[in-house]
């Protein structure tokens, strides 16, 4: 009776989950568009560039042909002296080229990936070992543990920068940069471990008691009944939780900005963009270039992990 | 049980959750103890601390900065509740219909939610940039509202609403997702009965989805708030110059004149509000 609808409504159906899709995508398809457009191409309002320019992903990726150098006619006899050895040469040929110029994009990439990657998987496991605790035994306070953790989630990063980073100050570890990277791998640690912990607890609570019950029966310890029956059978949500730690960890700006200012060979993908933004003006395309290639990661997981994503996010509601 | 048994069982617990209990407490619950302790001394970048009582503290409400980042706080929070609420119930019900193709539409309206806040920034700052924008194209070009090509975001007062709008559209995903779940769960009968009672599809919306919706539209509110007090990169990365009490906290320790024991109090304040919040939540919306 509900189900039917006039020709009419069908339209202002379809109507408005058109109008909903375009506000949700337009800007993705405005980074697209701009990211293969040629400079002259950008005040044109339409998304579909007029030539096909792929300049900035070829130099972000590296693909670009090196630069002709321009050497001084005194400085190419010097090097042309055989006397003068090859790391000598090396040194003056790197003044005139351009290479500070280039932005290092596939090493802000590699730090990313390496600082996220270690992050999901260690966030992943500690949370999984803390989750089944409480979801499955009892212990002394463990009611309390269950609510702290929603607690310490909705403290957000940014009542924490101060005293973190006064605290990572006065241990010594800020003055280093292999400090100052584990400085910010815990950090992503506690970032990710309290949303990880109540999404694992919510999925081992769903998970029948009697199977644990059955290897215990069979001679299985706690232990091994976790590890050999709850684990295997959690893997989908494991992947999904480790995705979901992964991106936050891909997408923190605050923690990286405060902390790796000064070390920029271990910067980020967030900071090094930011960067790259303000100190220069009008680079759209490689801009919107690099913001495709940071996104691109993140929507592959987010495909992968989405059916069980958006059950693990509303299944109490935590995370905003 | 014997008791032998439940010996075991806690401390096997006790064992499995330390490392996670461990950092947290190491790196939460103490920094906020810290916190309230740096909040009464003069901090400088390289760590060294004069104590200075409750001079933070006065100098900041005698701050105008101060009460500015609050009043923009407070209109960020109230127009970004509303929308992300409204429109993601809006959402909900259009995507809670049949319609060919609904699954990539669910899909993609996903999409700004999970996608990193550096990326679509960027893409965001393009709209409205004044010279090759599609914004300032519409407006000037196409319906000829106003003649001159304006820098929305490079003014604080209109980029605040482009603050504004970048978060309802960020974020109204899991708004919408949270309003889905319950949606899928109203009985069909309640909307049968309605419909049988006469009710027009307004008068259903009102009278069955709507009080069904309640508690999820109260969890909704109060979480968007409890996020968006300290939410940071959003603003930040967008618009710089929209002062929210995170950007003004940020801007205290971290740009300028460093003054990290002014942030250190800023913070303090706003966690009280926040633990007010948490409880106002776990009381009312949650029930453990």
């Amino acid at each position: 009776m509900m189900n039917k609808r006039t020709p009419l409504q069908s339209v202002i159906l379809y109507a408005l989950v058109l109008a909903l899709v375009i506000f949700c995508v337009f800007p993705f398809l405005q980074i697209l568009s701009t990211s293969l457009k040629h400079p002259i191409d950008w005040g044109n309002p339409s998304l579909i560039p007029r030539i096909l320019h792929l300049d900035a992903y070829k130099e972000l990726l590296g693909l670009m042909p090196p630069k002709e150098i321009d050497v001084p006619a005194s400085i190419q006899r010097l090097l042309d002296n055989p006397a003068l050895s090859a790391e000598k040469k090396q040194m003056l040929l790197a003044k005139f080229s351009s290479g500070g110029d280039v932005f290092p994009f596939g090493r802000y990439m590699l730090n990313t990936f390496v600082i996220s990657f270690i992050t999901g998987i260690c966030s992943t496991f500690l949370a999984s070992l803390a989750a089944y605790a409480i979801a499955r035994l009892r212990f002394p306070a463990q009611s309390l543990m269950a609510n702290g953790v929603l607690f310490v989630y909705m403290v957000g990063g940014v009542l924490l920068m101060v005293p973190l980073y006064q605290m990572s100050v006065n241990v010594g570890l800020a003055s280093s940069a292999g400090g100052t990277i584990f400085s910010l791998f815990l950090i992503y640690l506690i970032q990710t471990l309290p949303v990880a912990m109540y999404m694992l607890g919510n999925y081992f609570r769903t998970i029948p008691f009697s199977l644990e019950e059955a290897a215990m029966m069979d001679g299985c310890s706690r232990v091994e009944a976790f590890w050999r029956i709850i684990m295997p059978l959690s893997k989908p949500m494991l992947f999904t939780v480790f995705i979901y730690c992964f991106v936050i960890a891909w997408n923190e700006y605050l923690f990286a900005s405060v902390f790796l200012k000064q070390y920029q060979d271990f910067q980020t993908l967030p900071l090094a963009l930011q960067t790259l933004f303000t100190s220069k003006n009008a680079i759209w395309d490689r801009i919107m270039a690099a913001s495709m290639l940071t996104l691109l990661p993140v929507v592959i997981c987010f495909m992968l992990a989405n059916k069980h994503l958006s059950g693990g996010l509303t299944d109490g509601g935590v995370k905003g | 049980m014997s008791s032998v048994l439940i010996k075991n069982e806690s401390r096997l617990g006790l064992k499995l959750v330390a490392p996670a209990v461990g950092i947290i407490g190491l790196l939460v619950i103490y920094p906020i103890l810290f916190n309230l302790y740096l909040s009464f001394f003069d901090v400088q970048l390289n760590g060294s601390k004069t104590f200075v009582g409750l001079d933070n503290y006065t100098e900041l409400l005698g701050n105008p900065r101060y009460y500015h980042s609050i009043g923009v706080s407070i209109i960020y929070l109230i127009g970004t509740v509303v929308g992300t609420t409204v429109l993601g119930l809006a959402a909900a019900i259009l995507m809670n219909q049949t319609f060919r193709f609904r699954n990539l539409a669910r899909g993609l309206i996903l999409l700004p939610y999970f996608a990193p806040v550096i990326s679509v920034v960027f893409g965001w700052q393009f709209i409205f940039d004044p010279v090759n924008g599609i914004y300032n194209h519409v407006v000037v070009d196409v319906l000829h509202l106003t003649n001159e090509r304006e820098n929305l975001i490079g003014n604080p007062d209109s980029a605040l609403f482009v603050v504004i709008l970048f978060d309802i559209w960020k974020h109204f995903p899991i708004a919408y997702l949270l309003f889905l779940a319950k949606l899928q769960s109203v009985p069909k009968d309640l909307y049968e009965a309605a419909a049988i009672d006469g009710q027009n599809p307004w008068g259903r919306f009102w009278h069955v989805t709507l009080p069904e919706l309640k508690f999820v539209i109260a969890t909704v509110v109060l979480l968007r708030v409890i996020w968006n007090l300290n939410r940071f990169e959003d603003v930040y990365l967008l618009a710089p110059n929209v002062e929210t009490l995170p950007i003004f906290t940020y801007y205290q320790a971290f740009a300028g004149i460093v003054d990290q024991g002014a942030a250190a109090a800023i913070s303090v304040i706003q966690l009280l509000v926040l633990v007010g919040l948490i409880w106002l939540y776990v009381r009312k919306v949650l029930k453990w």
